[in-house]
C-alpha cells in the first residue's frame, strides 16, 4: 500500500514535470510565430532612424538571429540549469523581476481568495436562510458578479473610494487599504462560481436525513449550519480551488493594471506586448508549476477532508 | 437574528444613494480651481508625483533614451552639450561655445568648467569624447546601438585637445552636427556608465549623469524617485534659471490605465500625468489644469508613399489622395484646437518649414477629376475600377501614436467619397514592424529630428539612405536636392534647397502630410508652475516650482 502511494506520487510528479516542459515549449513556439522580436521591434521605432544593418547587428548580439530550434534548445538548457536569463526589454535578470513582482501578487491573490470565500459563504448562507424574495435576489448575485467585467468593478471602486471618499490613494498602491480594494475587485468574479457550488451543495445537504433529524431534535438553523452542514457543503468548493487559482492569475493582469500595482500580472502583460521571451517563458513556467502543485495538493487533501475518498483510494489500491 | 425590515431597507437605500451620488459627482468633475500665483516668484522645495504609463524598456541608454516614456526621466538626470528650444534655436549648455571650421567639416567645442557627474567624476573633454564615440558608433559587439540621427557615416573622430576643449572632425560637411548635440538621444553619461556591460547598465542607479536631479531609489515597473543635486549650477542659460532645481524630488509612478492617471491628478493625488486622452483636454482645462501639448521638431504625422506598389505607383492616385483627405475634419473630430494644421511635411517649428499647403489642400472635386482623367471609372459599388482592378489599398495606423487609429478610420471614409477603397488593418507595435518591412502603399510615420539635414538621409537610397518612397536613386531631381542638402556647408543655401525639396515631394505625392504631430501630452496640476518644454517636446522640471 505504501509502495502504491509512492508510485502514485511519482506518477503525478512526472506528469507535473511534463506539463511544465510542454508549457515552456509551447510558449516558445507561440512567441516565435509572432512577427519580429523584442529587440527588432524596439529598434524599428521610426523615431530611432537606425538602418536595417545596424538593427541586425544588435539582434545578433542577443542571439535572436539563430534558427528557432537552436534558440529553443539553448533557452531550455538554461532553464533546466536554473538560469532564467535576462529580460530582452529591460536587460534586468528575470529572476529579479519575478522576485520583485511576486510579493505584491501573492498579497493580492491571497486576500482575494480569502474575500472570495467570505463572499461565497455569505451569499450561500443568505440565499439559504433569508426570507423568500431576499433569498431569490441573493441567488441571482453570482450571475451578476460573473457578468460585470473586472475592470468596471475596479474603476467604480477607485472612483468611489479613492477619488470621492479618499479611503485610499492610487499612488500608494501597496498600502493595506489599496490592497483590500484591489482584492475586492479580484474576489468578486472569483466568488461567483464558488457561491453557486456552495448554494447547490447546501441545498443538497440540508435535505439529507441527518439534517432533517437534527432539525426535528430542535436544533436552530444557525447551529445546524455551523455544526453539521458547513463542512460537507464545502467539499465540492474545495475541489474548485485549483480552478480558482487559475482565475486569480488571469484576473490579476487586469486588476493590477487598473490599480497600478506592479505584480506578476503586469509583468506578463508587458512581456506579451514587448515579446519579451525570457520573461514570458519564466512566468508561464512558474504559473504552470503553481497550477500543477495546487492541483496535486488539492488531490492529496481531498481524502483528508472527506474520509470516503480515502476509503475508495485504499480499496482501489 | 435578522435586523428589522425597515432598517434593512434604509441601509439598502442608503447604500444605493451613496453609489449613485458617487457616480453622479464623478460625471460632474472634481471642481479643482486654478491658483492665482502664476506670475509669482519661484519657491524652492516641494515634491511632485509624475504618473506615467510605464518604463517597460528599461534603462540601457542606447536602447531607451529615445523612448517617449524613458526620455522623460533621462531629461532630468542628464545634461546635453547644446540646448534646443521649442522653436529649434540652439544655445549653449555644457558646451559654452563652439566653432565651425573648414566648411562644417571640423568643430571645436569649448566646455563649461567645473561640471561634475553625480558620482563626483568631472564632465571634461575626455568624458565628452567617450560619449561622442558611443553616439556615433555604438558597440554592436556589446549590444550597444548607435544614436540613429547622429551623422555617423562621415564621422572621423573626436579628440580632447585639453581638459575643456574637444575637436570633432568629419570627412564631409556636417551642418547638422551641433544641432544633433541637443537631440534627446545625445545625453551625457559618465564614462564609467558607458563602459559597463548592458546588463549592468540596466540598473538605473548605475546611470550616472550630470543633470539637475539624480536617482534616489527605484523599483522597476513601480516607482522611480529622483532628488535634486544641491551643487547643480550648469543649466542651459536659455531657461533663465541658475543654481539647483526648485523641486526637491520627482517621483515617477507607473499607472498603466489612462483614465486612472487622469483622475488621480484631477483629484489632487498627483501633480503630473503623461498622455491624457485628447478628448478630455477641454474639460480638464476648464477645471484649471494645464495641458502641455508641445510639438517636437521633425516630420509631421503623415504617410510615406511607396511609389512602386499598386495603386500609389500612379502619380494621379497619389495626388488624388493628397487632395481627398480633409485634414480639418480630422483635427475637429479626433483632436482639439491644440493641434496645428500642417503647412508642409515637416513640423511648423522647424526653422526651414515653409507653407506649401496648397499642394495638399482639401479639394474633392480636383481629386475626382484627377482620377477620372487617369481612367479610374466608378464601379457598381461606388469604388473606382481600371482594367478590372479596384482602386484599393490597406492602411495600418501607427501604433506609436495611438490616436492615428481614429484618424485613419476617418481617412478611409473620406477617400471612399472619391471612390478609393481603404481597408484598415490595426496592428500592435510588433505587427507594425512587419508592416513596415512589407512596404505598403502608405506607411504612417512619426519621426523627430533636430536638424533639417536629417531629411536628406531618408528620402532616397543614396548613401545608405532609408529610401522612404522606394524610388531608389531613380528620381534624379530628388537625388540632386537630397545631395545638395546633405553636402551644404552654409545654412542660407541649404534653407533655399530645403524649400524646393518640400515643394517637390508634396507635388509628387511622395509624402502625404496629415496634421502637425503632438506625441507627448502633459496634464499638470494648477499648483505646479514654471514647466518649460524643449525642442524635442519633453518637459523640463528643472525650472518647475510649486505655488502654494
Amino acid at each position: 500500500m505504501k509502495n502504491q502511494y509512492q508510485r502514485f506520487v511519482l506518477t503525478r510528479a512526472g506528469q507535473a514535470v511534463v506539463v511544465v516542459l510542454l508549457a515552456y515549449v509551447l510558449t516558445f513556439l507561440v512567441i516565435s510565430v509572432l512577427p519580429g522580436d523584442s529587440i527588432t521591434n524596439s529598434l524599428r521605432d521610426p523615431q530611432r532612424g537606425l538602418s536595417e544593418e545596424e538593427i541586425q547587428r544588435i539582434v545578433a548580439f542577443y542571439g535572436l538571429d539563430k534558427p528557432v530550434v537552436v534558440q529553443l534548445v539553448l533557452s531550455l538548457g538554461r532553464f533546466l540549469s536554473g538560469d532564467l536569463g535576462f529580460s530582452l526589454q529591460s536587460n534586468l535578470p528575470v529572476a529579479q523581476l519575478i522576485g520583485d513582482a511576486l510579493p505584491s501578487t501573492l498579497a493580492l491573490a491571497s486576500s482575494a481568495l480569502a474575500l472570495a470565500v467570505i463572499f461565497a459563504v455569505a451569499i450561500a448562507y443568505g440565499a439559504h436562510y433569508l426570507p423568500g424574495k431576499w433569498a431569490s435576489l441573493l441567488r441571482s448575485v453570482p450571475s451578476l458578479f460573473l457578468s460585470v467585467p473586472n475592470f468596471v468593478i475596479g474603476l467604480v471602486l477607485i472612483e468611489l473610494f479613492a477619488f470621492r471618499l479618499h479611503a485610499f490613494t492610487t499612488i500608494d498602491t501597496n498600502s493595506a487599504a489599496a490592497t483590500v480594494f484591489a482584492a475586492v475587485t479580484l474576489a468578486i468574479p472569483v466568488s461567483a462560481p464558488l457561491a453557486e457550488v456552495f448554494i447547490a451543495s447546501l441545498d443538497h445537504e440540508s435535505r439529507q436525513e441527518y439534517a432533517v433529524v437534527a432539525r426535528s431534535r430542535g436544533l436552530s438553523e444557525a447551529r445546524l449550519f455551523v455544526q453539521h452542514l458547513a463542512k460537507p457543503s464545502a467539499l465540492p468548493a474545495v475541489a474548485m480551488v485549483a480552478l480558482i487559482v487559475g482565475e486569480l492569475l488571469g484576473g490579476a493582469v487586469i486588476t493590477e493594471t487598473i490599480f497600478g500595482r506592479d505584480g506578476i500580472g503586469t509583468l506578463v502583460q508587458k512581456a506579451v506586448t514587448g515579446e519579451d521571451q525570457p520573461v514570458l517563458q519564466a512566468v508561464v513556467s512558474l504559473s504552470a508549476i503553481v497550477f500543477v502543485a495546487v492541483n496535486l495538493v488539492a488531490d492529496l487533501a481531498s481524502p483528508l477532508v472527506d474520509p470516503r475518498i480515502e476509503l475508495r483510494e485504499v480499496v482501489d489500491a | 437574528m435578522y435586523p428589522p425590515k425597515p432598517r434593512r431597507r434604509a441601509f439598502l437605500a442608503g447604500g444605493i444613494a451613496i453609489i449613485l451620488s458617487g457616480l453622479l459627482t464623478a460625471c460632474g468633475g472634481g471642481g479643482a480651481t486654478s491658483t492665482s500665483n502664476k506670475s509669482g516668484t519661484p519657491v524652492d522645495g516641494g515634491n511632485i508625483t509624475f504618473l506615467i504609463q510605464g518604463y517597460d524598456t528599461g534603462w540601457v541608454s542606447s536602447k531607451t533614451s529615445i523612448s517617449s516614456y524613458e526620455g522623460n526621466l533621462w531629461g532630468q538626470i542628464t545634461d546635453k552639450l547644446v540646448y534646443v528650444d521649442e522653436k529649434g534655436a540652439l544655445s549653449p549648455w555644457i558646451a559654452e561655445s563652439w566653432e565651425e571650421l573648414n566648411g562644417a567639416r571640423e568643430f571645436v567645442l569649448h566646455l563649461k568648467k567645473g561640471v561634475t557627474f553625480s558620482d563626483g567624476t568631472p564632465l571634461d573633454a575626455a568624458a565628452v569624447v567617450a560619449n561622442l564615440n558611443a553616439w556615433a558608433k555604438g558597440d554592436p559587439a556589446r549590444g550597444v546601438s548607435k544614436v540613429g540621427l547622429f551623422p555617423s557615416s562621415n564621422f572621423v573622430g573626436a579628440v580632447a585637445s585639453d581638459d575643456s576643449t574637444v575637436r570633432v572632425s568629419f570627412s564631409s560637411p556636417a551642418l547638422g552636427f551641433i544641432a544633433t548635440l541637443g537631440y534627446h538621444g545625445c545625453i551625457l553619461l559618465s564614462p564609467k556608465t558607458l563602459a559597463l556591460p548592458v546588463e549592468a547598465q540596466a540598473d538605473l542607479s548605475q546611470e550616472i549623469g550630470s543633470g539637475p536631479f539624480k536617482v534616489k531609489s527605484w523599483k522597476q515597473g513601480d516607482s522611480y524617485v529622483l532628488e535634486k543635486r544641491q551643487d547643480y549650477n550648469w543649466g542651459p542659460a536659455a531657461l533663465g534659471h541658475t543654481g539647483p532645481a526648485h523641486l526637491d524630488t520627482i517621483t515617477y509612478k507607473v499607472i498603466k490605465d489612462t483614465s486612472v492617471r487622469t483622475s488621480t491628478v484631477a483629484s489632487g493625488q498627483a501633480e503630473v500625468a503623461y498622455n491624457v486622452e485628447p478628448q478630455e483636454i477641454e474639460s480638464l482645462k476648464s477645471q484649471g489644469f494645464t495641458v502641455g501639448t508641445p510639438r517636437y521638431l521633425g516630420f509631421v504625422d503623415g504617410f510615406q508613399v511607396n511609389t512602386e506598389s499598386f495603386p500609389t505607383n500612379e502619380l494621379p492616385v497619389r495626388q488624388a489622395i493628397q487632395h481627398g483627405i480633409d485634414r480639418e475634419e480630422i483635427r475637429n473630430t479626433v483632436y482639439t484646437s491644440d493641434w496645428d494644421a500642417a503647412t508642409t511635411f515637416i513640423q511648423g517649428n522647424v526653422p526651414e518649414a515653409g507653407d506649401y499647403s496648397s499642394f495638399f489642400a482639401y479639394d474633392p472635386d480636383r481629386a475626382q477629376k484627377l482620377l477620372d482623367d487617369a481612367g479610374w471609372k466608378a464601379g457598381a459599388d461606388g469604388y473606382r475600377v481600371k482594367d478590372g482592378k479596384t482602386l484599393e489599398f490597406t492602411l495600418s495606423p501607427n501604433p506609436y501614436v495611438p490616436s492615428t487609429a481614429a484618424e485613419d478610420e476617418l481617412i478611409a471614409q473620406q477617400l471612399k467619397r472619391i471612390g478609393i477603397k481603404v481597408d484598415l488593418k490595426v496592428v500592435d507595435v510588433a505587427g507594425y514592424s512587419a508592416i513596415q518591412a512589407s512596404r505598403p502603399p502608405l506607411f504612417q510615420t512619426s519621426r523627430s529630428f533636430v536638424d533639417v539635414g536629417t531629411i536628406a538621409g531618408v528620402l532616397t537610397s543614396q548613401n545608405n539612405g532609408e529610401n522612404w518612397f522606394n524610388l531608389g536613386t531613380s528620381d534624379q531631381k530628388l537625388n540632386d536636392l537630397s545631395t545638395a542638402i546633405a553636402s551644404a556647408s552654409d545654412r542660407e543655401s541649404r534653407e533655399k534647397t530645403a524649400g524646393e525639396l518640400q515643394q517637390y515631394v508634396l507635388e509628387q505625392g511622395y509624402f502625404i502630410p496629415l496634421n502637425q504631430l503632438v506625441q507627448r501630452l502633459y496634464l499638470i496640476s494648477p499648483k505646479v508652475q514654471g514647466v518649460s518644454y524643449n525642442g524635442l517636446a519633453y518637459a523640463n522640471f528643472y525650472t518647475a516650482w510649486i505655488a502654494e
